[in-house]
This record gives structure tokens, C-alpha cells and sequence, in this order.
């Protein structure tokens, strides 16, 4: 259970909040590099903590990140020209450098500088690992480029795809901590799905429905732990990562790519989830990446020229009753990514939290959200860097472990939950 | 026409969702297995919680031989003893609260109590920061086996939110 004021400081991302504050202290994926091919491509509309904005690639490859109106009449520059390093607007032809910099108004002299009164907001937008990430916070604060060990992964190594979820982004995030409902909702793709099938680490979940929960302050965030059963009195730990504010790994199974997630917002009432796959030492198979374009492990499949899922709120999720019977799948919902959303989304937009009735098993969600307004705290009153921008503390793993039942997973597991250059992740 | 999920999963719908009480208070027993935590756990007292109580077994000296009686080492935190099986009988979650690198032998008893009449453990660490890893490992094992749910945390203002999470 969280206070409303809680539930409204961590919910609320828009200019001027808390917690949007402390997201635009961060790199922020903003768009998949595809998404702007070419130079003068045309440009893309983009919404990022309750910003309107545009996204766009001039003559020489500049990446642009702006308002998304033009400053005369607010026209949307969506419709503009991208044309010799600017974009125009098309309806009295002011155009507009990358930086947001007006360069021409047609109608006023040149001689009368007017047009270098005029500046757009823009934010840096820069390509890495397929994504371009967006920075919206001081200048003065712009932290390093990211270094998510995917972000670093060579092209062959590495998928990313981003879908639209209807929800806030908090109610998404902790989906992505919340182990326990693995062995419910997700019961059906352990041993179904191409990119987690196969796994001995599936056995042990299948074999002991009754994990134990660990729960480890990290420098940038927290390990979750869950334990089970293993041979001769071992445990089987499946350690899963979030670094604050919105970045969560899952433990790898066999040789799979090892995946996880950045929760983003929109607005308050909807977010960008993006997710990433990758191996370290190898290129993804042709088979994986089928998989993945086809929507499988934790990827969806669209509706055609959006990143909206097929299955959507729109059409029930899809939903097959009868294959929920028949125990195909525990929800009657079909793919890993869908059955998180369908749920999150049921949820309403922003669940409200004074009406939870949260367990002992729930620590990893009750310690993100004791962690997170903790730095809101540091941050608003001692203007404290939130963890996560440290660069430190995105070198990090999830990992799969069997360890003797003595032994603490932070201290046996050290080396397995940092990045190992040049090694894959440690798995079962 | 808007299918039922969407409809259903908006803002406006939620003004619909019945404003009653979804649930009874549950009651959570708190108890410090050692003098630091014992010290944590009599400032959350102070506070105001629907069914929680405080305890301590920070006066714990080891298991009680064959023939020996539980009583003794476990009391409210006015110093009355108490005995353990019938707290436990009486509670939904008991928490225990450790320090790193002190005694948590008290875990047993309480684990296994809670283990005999099904009620749900958690186990929190305070104070890892200021200890070897070695010793850490060493409070570890003895919670272990007998919290469902174990956090190791940083900050002692955490069991208060844990507390208030979880409506105690």
C-alpha cells in the first residue's frame, strides 16, 4: 500500500514533477534508430514524460530532438520539410536547424535577426546500440553517454523492439520485479516458448513452486533473488536486476539470449516498454531472431505500422478462453509481453495503491518504491544524484545460479552479477 | 464500439470501483533478535499500526535443552514474557528483525514455530553495510532456512515502510 501523495509522487512524470526530475537526470531510450533511417528522412512524432515532441534527421545526419510546434502559429512540424539542414514548416515556411535554432522567416527581413529570436526546445538525441537516446535534463547535469551492456553489443548481437503500453509506467515497472507471478501467468512459454524453452534452471522452477524471495539493496538499485530447490541441498537463484528508475534484467535461461526491459513514460497514463535481447560472445541466431520478430519471448507482434500490440485492450487482448482451459496458456492470453500487459492494463491507467493488499513476497516492489522516494528525497533536498546515472551501475547482469544454501548470492555470485567482457552471462 | 477491456480499463470506469474495505487488518507480530534491533523495533512502536505488535528476543541465549520450556526469552518490549506459540498462533506474518553480524539464533524457534502452525516469515537485515561479508554470510545462514522472504536493507526507516506496505 502506498499514501495517494506516495502513489502521486512516483506516478507523476510530466515537467516540473519529482520524479520527472529525476527521469530527466537520465539517458532515456526514445526511439529505435529505425525509426529515423536516413538523412532527411521524414520526421517522427514522439511523446516522453508528458512532452510532445519531434524527432528528426537533417542533410547530414544530425539527430534532432524538439518541440513539436512550430513557434509561429503551433502548427505541428510533424507536416514540415526536412530540407538543406533544416526543417520548414509548411505553412509560412519558418524553418528550423537540429538544435531547434530558427534559421529562416520568410516573411520578416533577414537583415532584422528576428529569426535568431526564435528557438525551439531541444534536447540531445544521440545513437547507441540501435536506440536513440534522448537527455531532457540541465545541461549543466547531462550525464555520460549510457553503457547498458546491450547498448555496447555489437548489431548482430543485440534485438531491441519497444511496444506501446497503456498504462503508467510504475504499474509496468514493477511487473518487471514482481518474480513471483512467473510460475502463475507465465507458466505456459517456460516450456513452449523458442527463447525459453529448454532451460535445466525450467526444471527447477517447474519443481519447486514455492521459491524463496531475497531481496539485496545494489549500488544502483536491487538485486531479487529467488531461490529454489536444487540437487544435494543447493539452491537455484535466479537473480534479477533493476537500476533505478526504470531498468530491469531477468535471469537468463541455458544458452538464450539473456533479456529485459526499460519502462518509459509517456504521459502518466501510458509508457514506452522496450525490450532488449542479446549474447555477448555470439551473433543471435536466424531461429532467434525469427522468433523475436514474430513476437515471441518477451517481444509482440503490432499492429501493422504502429508499436501498438495485435493484442490489445481494443479486441480483449485476444483472449481464447478455451486455451486457458485446456491450460495453454494460465490466462487465456497468448505471449509473455501481453500477458504482463493485458493484466497492468486491467489495472486502469494509474492503479491507485491506497487499496493494495501487498504480501510478504511483494519486498522487491515495497523496496523499489522505499528506494526510489528515498532519492526523490536526496534529490529534491539535497539535490543528491539518483543511482542509475553512474555509469558503475549499468555495467551490470541478471544471472542463474546454483550455489551451496550457506552462501549469500551477492558475495558467491559477484562476478556474475557484473559485466564480464568478453564472457556470457552466467546461467543454468 | 470500444471493447469491454478498453472501456473498462479507463480512467473514467475507475470511478466505479466499489469504495469498501477489501480486507481485514492482518496481524503482524514484529520481533528483534538483538539489542541494535531491538532498539528499531521500540521507536516503531511508538507509531500507530492497526494489529501490529512489537517483541523482543534479544535476551535469547540458545535453544532450551530436552525438557526445557520455551518461556522466558521472548517478551513484549515493556519486558513481559511472553510465550512464543501462542503469539505465533496468533498472528498472519511474523517478522523478525537481525542485525549483521549479531546473534540470530532466536530465528530457529521462531522459524519453526511459525513453520508448525503455517504462518508466513519475513526476516530483515539491518546494518550489513558496517560488516565483513564473512559475517553477513554468518547472519544469513542462521535466518535462512526460516524466512520466506528475506531483505537485506540499508536503511532502518525501511521496516517502517515495509511495515506500512503491508497495512500492520
Amino acid at each position: 500500500m502506498l499514501r495517494k501523495e506516495q502513489n502521486d509522487l512516483l506516478t507523476q512524470t510530466g515537467p516540473g514533477t519529482p520524479m520527472g526530475q529525476m527521469f530527466r537526470l537520465h539517458w532515456l531510450p526514445a526511439l529505435l534508430a529505425s525509426e529515423l533511417p536516413e538523412n532527411e528522412c521524414p520526421p517522427v512524432r514522439i511523446k516522453l514524460l508528458s512532452e510532445r515532441l519531434l524527432a528528426w534527421r537533417d542533410t547530414q545526419g544530425r539527430y534532432a530532438l524538439n518541440d513539436e510546434f512550430c513557434a509561429h502559429r503551433g502548427v505541428s512540424l510533424w507536416f514540415g520539410r526536412n530540407e538543406q539542414n533544416g526543417l520548414r514548416c509548411p505553412y509560412h515556411g519558418w524553418k528550423y536547424d537540429h538544435t531547434g535554432q530558427c534559421i529562416e522567416v520568410p516573411s520578416e527581413p533577414a537583415e532584422s535577426g528576428f529569426c535568431t529570436k526564435v528557438k525551439l526546445k531541444s534536447y540531445p538525441l544521440v545513437e547507441r546500440g540501435g536506440v536513440l537516446w534522448a537527455y531532457m535534463g540541465p545541461p549543466e547535469k547531462q550525464p555520460p553517454l549510457p553503457e547498458w551492456e546491450f547498448a555496447l553489443m555489437p548489431a548482430d548481437r543485440r534485438y531491441m523492439s519497444k511496444r506501446l503500453q497503456e498504462s503508467n509506467w510504475l504499474q509496468a515497472m514493477e511487473g518487471g520485479i514482481d518474480s513471483s507471478h512467473v510460475s502463475f501467468l507465465h507458466s505456459g512459454e517456460l516450456n513452449s516458448d523458442p527463447l525459453f524453452k529448454g532451460s535445466k534452471g525450467n526444471q527447477y522452477n517447474m519443481g519447486d513452486m514455492k521459491p524463496v524471495f531475497e531481496v539485496v539493496e545494489s549500488p544502483g538499485g536491487l538485486f531479487i533473488g529467488a531461490r529454489r530447490n536444487a540437487e544435494n541441498g543447493n539452491y537455484y537463484w535466479r537473480v534479477t536486476q533493476w537500476v533505478m528508475p526504470a531498468f530491469t534484467m531477468i535471469p537468463p535461461r541455458a544458452d538464450h539470449p539473456v533479456h529485459g526491459h526499460f519502462w518509459v513514460p509517456i504521459d502518466d497514463e501510458n509508457c514506452w516498454a522496450w525490450s532488449f535481447d542479446y549474447k555477448v560472445t555470439r551473433p543471435l541466431s536466424q531461429h532467434e531472431v525469427e522468433a523475436m520478430d514474430a513476437g515471441k519471448g518477451i517481444h509482440v507482434e503490432y499492429v501493422p505500422g504502429t508499436f501498438r500490440p495485435a493484442a490489445n485492450k481494443d479486441n480483449d487482448y485476444l483472449v481464447d478462453r478455451a486455451a486457458q482451459k485446456r491450460g495453454d496458456t494460465f490466462s487465456g492470453v497468448f505471449g509473455i509481453a501481453m500477458q504482463d500487459a493485458s493484466l497492468q492494463e486491467s489495472m486502469g491507467p494509474i492503479i491507485d495503491r491506497t487499496k493494495e493488499n501487498l504480501v510478504s513476497t511483494d519486498n522487491g516492489i515495497i523496496m523499489a518504491r522505499h528506494r526510489l522516494l528515498r532519492s526523490l528525497k536526496a534529490m529534491m533536498d539535497k539535490g543528491t544524484t539518483p543511482p542509475g546515472i553512474d555509469l558503475a551501475h549499468q555495467r551490470v547482469r541478471s544471472a542463474a545460479v546454483v550455489l551451496p544454501p550457506d552462501q549469500p548470492f551477492k558475495e558467491a555470485a559477484k562476478e556474475a552479477l557484473v559485466v564480464q567482457a568478453g564472457k556470457e552471462h552466467v546461467t543454468v | 464500439m470500444e471493447s469491454e477491456s478498453a472501456r473498462m480499463s479507463s480512467a473514467a470506469e475507475a470511478r466505479f470501483r466499489i469504495d469498501a474495505p477489501n480486507s481485514k487488518p492482518r496481524v503482524v507480530k514484529v520481533i528483534a533478535l538483538d539489542q541494535r534491533s531491538e532498539r528499531v523495533v521500540k521507536e516503531l512502536a511508538q507509531g500507530r499500526w492497526n494489529r501490529a505488535a512489537f517483541f523482543t528476543a534479544s535476551a535469547f541465549g540458545g535453544a532450551p535443552r530436552k525438557g526445557e520450556s520455551f518461556a522466558g526469552w521472548l517478551s513484549d518490549l515493556a519486558g513481559r514474557t511472553k510465550n512464543l506459540v501462542e503469539e505465533v498462533n496468533s498472528a498472519d506474518l511474523v517478522v523478525m528483525v537481525a542485525t549483521a553480524g549479531e546473534n540470530a539464533q532466536a530465528a530457529s524457534l521462531i522459524g519453526e514455530a511459525c513453520s508448525l502452525k503455517r504462518v508466513t516469515t519475513t526476516a530483515l537485515i539491518l546494518g550489513s553495510a558496517d560488516v565483513p561479508d564473512e559475517t553477513l554470510s554468518k547472519t544469513l545462514s542462521q535466518l535462512r532456512p526460516w524466512a520466506l522472504m528475506l531483505v537485506i536493507a540499508s536503511a532502518e526507516e525501511y521496516v517502517e515502510d515495509m511495515l506500512l506496505a503491508l497495512r500492520a
